[in-house]
């Protein structure tokens, strides 16, 4: 017994740095942030006020909209960039001149800092002189859109803006993921459906997108924890208070107005709770909605 | 035109022919429209940093700019950039970047890849219960510990320091994960053989097991290297020393304060983003490859 703990020493070695940070970097802060949404400041002491913070986001209109609006600015994304990259990945795999090209260069907003995008963008886009207005006024089109200085929910606003922002940056990564989906579909099933005499369209609609199941369920899951947890290009846009008037605060910024600039720690943790809760029932239920049409179509088979 | 003269001599060779040669046609066809779509995409991608870097020579994009977009600067000048340069202290943010992302992502390779190794080919009492407690990692964004994780820092009197920027992020539960799986894959013989040669484990590790690893750790180095360089929201936290801030960071506080002058800012965010677009061009291969193999983006 001895010498076999001995022997798994050398191993606990090994495991006991990543360990140690994950103890300090990860369990204990979620711990705490728990700890922190349940207390209050009073005169530099904490005191327990149970579901107090929790009582107040549910009835506070600025958390709430922050909530809807990132939960809204992820899914117009998530609609469109998925279809969007399954497409013009689609069309890729069977372009034969220059593919890794394309793929190079669809990619390469991805590798650029999200600050250096949105700022790029905030002059691309900026109304009286931009590069989109510019090209718009050249083509006739009157009065020119106001993109990042309209709060409404119009197509030229400024949600739309930043969702264009966001297909732009990731459309190369979701392609490229989709074309590592693509590759993994069996030739068999190509060969059956041209045997049976299918067309290339009822071959993509029939056999390539059934067989991409576990890539849309991937993308759907990261998809929907990134857009929850969206902060640094919309703040560089609009501030952490997601100008012009909230239309681009999500939960993340609304975490950190609180807590950095309120100096309401207690508060800010109480709204990243919600904002953990909100991640974890999505991601469970897409992952379960992927386990349950894996069963059944196994069952069926 | 050529496949109705061929139907119309109504040969069943020639007609055959003929309906190949308009197949080829119509494969032909069906790659230049591809072709066109990809490329306006591509045009799509290019442009804003095109404009960003014509605008950015541009003298009196100060002033006035243009009102009609130009691709290529009327008045070329690098007033901008001697302005940028002066105005911050551009290469000390890149040594703050570099200084980051070397050190976190060293110490990322390391200790994921020694954790990974004693999860895939160790044997240990509570093995798996571990495993499992490191993987929820995966379930929990940063963005929910990162009110506690700052005011640890603070405790520990490491705001303001490097330390702080590399120190939460030198082993991760991906990393671990990702370096399990794939050592998980080579053989136990090869291992066994250096044991029997008398290696201790760590011998083994360095010398049996990274060397076989390059796949998994280009593509950790890729990632880590990436979420470092252009991390905002944690030196956001951390860092209000003007002497730590990183490219990235150091961009968005100054166009943040201030942003007025065009030309200026444009030309600070081309001084950031062109190094890692050249960089890019020589290791795009390697940066696809990787993420193709991790599924995750930078």
């Amino acid at each position: 017994m001895v010498r076999k703990l001995r022997k798994s020493l050398v191993w606990y070695a090994f495991v006991a740095p990543t360990f140690i940070l994950y103890a300090l970097f990860v369990a204990y802060p979620t711990f705490e942030t728990f700890r922190l949404s349940l207390f209050q400041e009073v005169a530099t002491r904490q005191q327990f006020v149970g579901s107090l913070h929790y009582i107040r986001l549910l009835g506070n209109q600025v958390f709430l909209a922050a909530l809807l609006n990132t939960a809204f600015l992820g899914i117009i994304f998530l609609m469109i960039i998925v279809p969007f990259s399954l497409v013009m990945a689609s069309l890729l795999n069977n372009l034969h001149v220059w593919p890794n090209l394309f793929k190079a260069i669809y990619f390469l907003p991805q590798i650029t800092s999200t600050v250096a995008v949105a700022l790029v963008f905030s002059y691309v886009f900026q109304p009286n002189w931009g590069l989109v207005n510019g090209l718009l006024r050249e083509l006739g089109v009157d009065p020119l859109p106001l993109w990042l200085a309209e709060p409404r929910y119009v197509l030229t606003g400024s949600r739309a803006t930043v969702t264009i922002l966001a297909v732009w940056v990731a459309l190369g990564y979701y392609m490229l993921i989709f074309q590592a989906g693509l590759q993994a579909v069996p030739s068999e099933l190509y060969d059956a459906a041209v045997v049976d005499g299918a067309g290339p369209l009822q071959t993509w609609w029939l056999i390539t997108i059934p067989s991409l199941r576990p890539t849309f369920i991937f993308l759907f899951i990261t998809g929907t924890i990134d857009a929850m947890s969206r902060f640094s290009d919309l703040w560089m846009l609009g501030g952490p208070a997601g100008t012009p008037a909230r239309s681009l605060q999500t939960i993340v910024m609304y975490v950190y107005q609180t807590a950095f600039e309120s100096s309401d720690f207690n508060l800010a943790s109480a709204a990243a709770v919600i904002l953990f809760i909100v991640v974890l029932i999505l991601t469970l239920f897409n992952f379960r909605s992927f386990l349950q049409r894996e069963f059944s179509s196994q069952s069926g088979a | 035109m050529a496949s109705t003269e061929n139907i119309s001599t109504a040969r069943p060779m020639t007609t055959l022919r003929g309906l190949l040669s308009s197949q080829r046609n119509f494969r032909r066809l069906q790659q230049a429209i591809i072709f066109i779509v990809m490329a306006i995409g591509a045009v799509a991608m290019i442009a804003p940093f095109e404009w960003m870097l014509a605008t950015s020579f541009s003298r009196s994009a100060n002033i006035a700019m243009p009102r009609i977009p130009t691709f290529w600067p009327s008045d070329p000048s690098t007033f901008n950039y001697k302005v940028a340069i002066t105005n911050l202290p551009l290469a000390r943010y890149y040594l703050n970047s570099l200084v980051v992302t070397v050190a976190s992502t060293l110490g990322y390779l390391f200790f994921s890849s020694l954790t990974g190794y004693a999860f895939a080919k160790g044997r240990f009492v509570g093995k798996s219960v571990l495993f499992i407690i490191l993987l929820t990692t995966l379930m929990i964004p940063f963005e929910i510990r990162m009110i506690p994780m700052y005011l640890l820092m603070r405790q520990l009197h490491l705001n303001d320091t490097y330390a702080a920027l590399i120190l939460p992020f030198i082993s991760g539960g991906f990393g671990t994960f990702l370096m399990r799986q794939y050592i998980s894959a080579i053989p136990d013989e090869l291992i066994d053989a250096a044991r029997v040669d008398g290696a201790s484990e760590f011998t083994i590790y360095a010398r049996v097991i990274l060397p076989l690893c390059g796949p998994a750790l280009a593509a950790l180095t890729v990632l880590s290297a990436l979420w470092r360089w252009n991390d905002t929201l944690w030196p956001l936290l951390v860092i209000s020393d003007r002497n730590l801030f990183t490219v990235t960071f150091g961009l968005a506080m100054a166009s943040r304060s201030q942003g007025i002058f065009t030309g200026v800012a444009l030309a600070t965010s081309a001084i950031a983003i062109l190094p890692i677009m050249i960089l890019y061009l020589f290791l795009q291969r390697y940066i696809i490859r990787g993420i193709m193999l991790t599924g995750l983006k930078g």
